[in-house]
């Protein structure tokens, strides 16, 4: 079995779903024996080759107008593409500012905070714009493997690429998977 | 009742004739989904999760509704079966805030288990994102629109188990919205913050502010006891963590109030903020200072010794601490009683249980305020009322009952109400120390048909009877007052045993403690362990649920330690 090529980044993320991918622990020795890390958060490469990678994770929803790039290119560049984490499932906790107006959260956000004097709320043409609402990644692109939980667990997380390292596609039930903290 | 032959999912099954295909299926220990479905409640068959296939019949079947049959053949997972509640689940998860991430019931959830049990790894239909009420209004318990699912368990528990019928359902369709009277909020409608919705709720839409993300089922700890809040005496299962009381739950299948509990019972205990005596105190130069249990006990011993000693006790303590009461007072040969009084028995008629009101046709409210002070016994009466029972207050003043009652008149026109009873098949009296002699006297002409049920202001007065302890009436002339769980803030009381030794065993700071002369510090409800008498006579136990902080004995090895010092 030769090595399968994996990119990953990360979107409207807290990060979580990259940390307990690495809380695989040893397993990830195992790992890349099979697997060749390519474009990730935590290494170089910023963006995922252009002859393309097998299998794409993308952590965190879409919540503004380079986030939807991003999972735009990864979906060009991957054959199987892995929504990881609650955020990318659905949107997750970020979707918290769809119950509110786009300029109700940000006055609130760099404006009406306690803590904040003199805010403004910042505007640069090297900002993205925010989309109204965050939206998961199965809502801009085509998503071949739904991996929930906040964050989906180790085990889960292992489970479901030592599945394709197995040439199947993972199935997830039982204790992989679990929403919100509930794999706690 | 006859039984029928079935079978599901090709096993055969033997059911009662009358049964639902998912009471059939539960007993045979075949797992159907449900979740507007409650065991204590009327099957609704609202939710679309039981559905199933019958065959020969059109469509699908609702299990919680469709009554078996004789030689049905019954699949519960086929594939229309499993994709009907998928459906079912995509949709609910479409329509309000079902994000799991942040909601406290997380982990207990009965539709989180639902999408976990078909496989649901992502939402399949765009959510609609309204920002719906949060409604703190109570101080209890909350109610969070967003997470409704709109099975109804909590109307129906509002109207079925505590038959008070604040809540309901107002608007249509997608606008549909759980909503208290005539939409105003909670915690000024006429809800009795009984909890019982709270304990039905499927889903993280009914919020207890106590326990609320202070830890899962698999993190807590389930303890049963019986309640001393009142003399009914209902079964509790306090629920614990850390060594900290998180919540209470009714038990549904424990006598005498069947899973029904009050506010009184499910969450005022959790919310007593008094001060809590720990050490044994002892007035030493005009001023109460702690002391260890040795001195305590040789003082309290001493003064008992020399005589002249009255004992009076509230009944709210365990059966063993009333008999070590009374055993000490008996080995003194003083005189030992009640502080409350007992509502006498009837010597005609059955002695009722509480579920005897629920079949009676007649019930009769004399003298007494249940929905004041055994909440539970006036939620059974507005049950029995809504199944046709016909409810007669015989009072001086308006009571709340009265509102509910069919009549309600005054102890001068009591015989109006034996007259209309008269012809009932079963008669149920509810009474207290209110009562009048000549309503007692009235009624004994129908002591075939009536059953009597005394409401004590005594929490465990049915303990008190069973050692001989009745009301004593306070003896001006003592020199020296044992007081046993008084919690008693009544200025005159105060004021006559302010000039005698008074010995309180106690477990709050209250006036009388304050002005004692020894203290010794008793365990709370949750603390205790023996027994009570329900007021249905059953005993039943008192199980420590934390343990006792230092310094604090039990009840009845205090009062033990002390008779043995005599």
């Amino acid at each position: 079995m030769g090595k399968i090529k994996v990119a990953s980044q990360w979107l409207e993320s807290c990060a979580g779903c990259h940390m307990s991918f690495l809380d695989i622990d040893e397993k990830i020795v195992e790992l890349l024996k099979h697997v060749e890390l390519s474009s990730t958060p935590i290494t170089d490469l910023k963006h995922p080759p252009e002859e393309g990678v097998d299998v794409g994770i993308l952590t965190g929803g879409i919540g503004n107008e380079e986030q939807e790039e991003e999972a735009k290119l990864m979906r060009e560049r991957c054959k199987v593409l892995i929504a990881m984490g609650d955020c990318a499932v659905t949107g997750g906790i970020c979707t918290m500012r769809n119950f509110f107006d786009l300029d109700e959260v940000l006055r609130r956000g760099y404006i009406e905070t306690e803590s904040t004097v003199d805010g403004e709320i910042p505007q640069h043409e090297d900002l993205t714009p925010l989309k109204e609402q965050v939206a998961g990644v199965g809502d801009v692109v085509d998503v071949d493997i739904y991996l929930p939980g906040c964050p989906p667990s180790a085990e889960a997380i292992w489970f479901v690429l030592s599945e394709l390292l197995e040439g199947r596609m993972p199935k997830l039930e039982g204790d992989v998977l679990k929403y919100g903290m509930d794999g706690e | 009742m006859s039984e029928v032959q079935l079978t599901i999912n090709g096993q055969p099954v033997a059911a009662q004739s009358g049964q639902t295909i998912l009471e059939a299926a539960q007993a045979a220990g075949i797992d159907i989904p449900v979740l507007c479905y409650h065991p204590s409640l009327t099957a609704w068959g609202a939710c679309r999760m039981c559905l199933l296939e019958v065959k020969g019949m059109r469509g699908l079947q609702t299990a919680c509704t469709c009554p078996v049959a004789d030689g049905m053949e019954i699949q519960t997972e086929t594939e229309a079966a499993v994709e009907v509640r998928k459906f079912v689940l995509e949709l609910l998860f479409s329509e309000r805030n079902h994000y799991c991430m942040f909601c406290q019931l997380s982990g207990d959830c009965e539709l989180q288990d639902a999408a976990y049990r078909y496989g649901l790894d992502h939402f399949t239909y765009p959510r609609p994102y309204q920002k719906l009420g949060v409604d703190a209004s109570r101080k209890y318990f909350l109610m969070d629109q967003n997470r409704c699912i709109l099975c109804t368990r909590c109307v129906r528990a509002c109207a079925e188990v505590v038959a008070n019928h604040t809540l309901n359902v107002r608007e249509r369709g997608f606008e549909s919205m759980i909503t208290a009277d005539l939409n105003v909020p909670f915690g000024d409608s006429s809800c009795v913050e009984c909890g019982s919705c709270l304990q039905v709720c499927p889903t993280g839409a009914l919020v207890d502010a106590r326990s609320a993300y202070g830890g899962r089922e698999k993190d807590v700890m389930h303890t049963e006891t019986t309640c001393m809040q009142c003399s009914i005496g209902c079964t509790l299962d306090v629920v614990t963590r850390y060594d900290r009381l998180l919540r209470v739950d009714g038990v549904w299948e424990a006598e005498p109030s069947r899973g029904l509990l009050c506010v009184d019972g499910r969450f005022k205990p959790l919310y007593d903020d008094r001060k809590r005596i720990t050490q044994p105190m002892i007035r030493r130069d005009g001023k109460l200072v702690e002391t260890g249990w040795e001195e305590a006990l040789d003082t309290a011993a001493a003064q008992l010794k020399a005589g002249d000693v009255q004992g009076l006790a509230t009944c709210a303590t365990s059966n063993e601490a009333l008999t070590a009461f009374q055993t000490l007072f008996n080995k003194m040969d003083g005189e030992a009683g009640l502080l409350e009084p007992l509502a006498p028995d009837l010597d005609y008629g059955t002695k009722a249980k509480l579920e005897d009101i629920l079949d009676a046709d007649f019930i009769v409210v004399a003298g007494a305020k249940p929905l004041d002070y055994q909440r539970v016994a006036g939620y059974f009466i507005y049950r029995a009322g809504d199944q046709g029972a016909k409810v007669a207050v015989i009072s001086d003043s308006e009571t709340e009952m009265s509102a509910r009652a069919d009549m309600t008149v005054s102890y001068a026109d009591a015989d109006q109400v034996v007259q209309a009873a008269a012809g009932a098949q079963k008669i149920v009296l509810i009474y207290s120390i209110g009562i009048k002699g000549k309503v007692l006297t009235a009624f004994r002409q129908l002591s075939e048909q009536l059953f009597y049920l005394a409401l004590s202001p005594g929490r465990n007065e049915q303990g008190a009877r069973a050692v001989g302890l009745q009301p004593l009436a306070l003896n001006r002339a003592a020199t020296r007052f044992f007081l046993l769980s008084e919690q008693s803030e009544q200025p005159a009381l105060l004021d006559k045993l302010n000039r005698a030794f008074t010995i309180v065993q106690a477990s709050y700071l209250s006036p009388l403690v304050e002005q004692a002369d020894v203290v010794l510090p008793a365990p709370l409800w949750y603390e205790r362990t023996g027994h009570v008498t329900s007021i249905e006579g059953t005993i039943k136990p008192l199980v420590e649920v934390l343990p006792k902080p230092e310094g604090v004995r039990d009840d009845a090895e205090i009062l033990t330690a002390l008779a043995d010092l005599l």
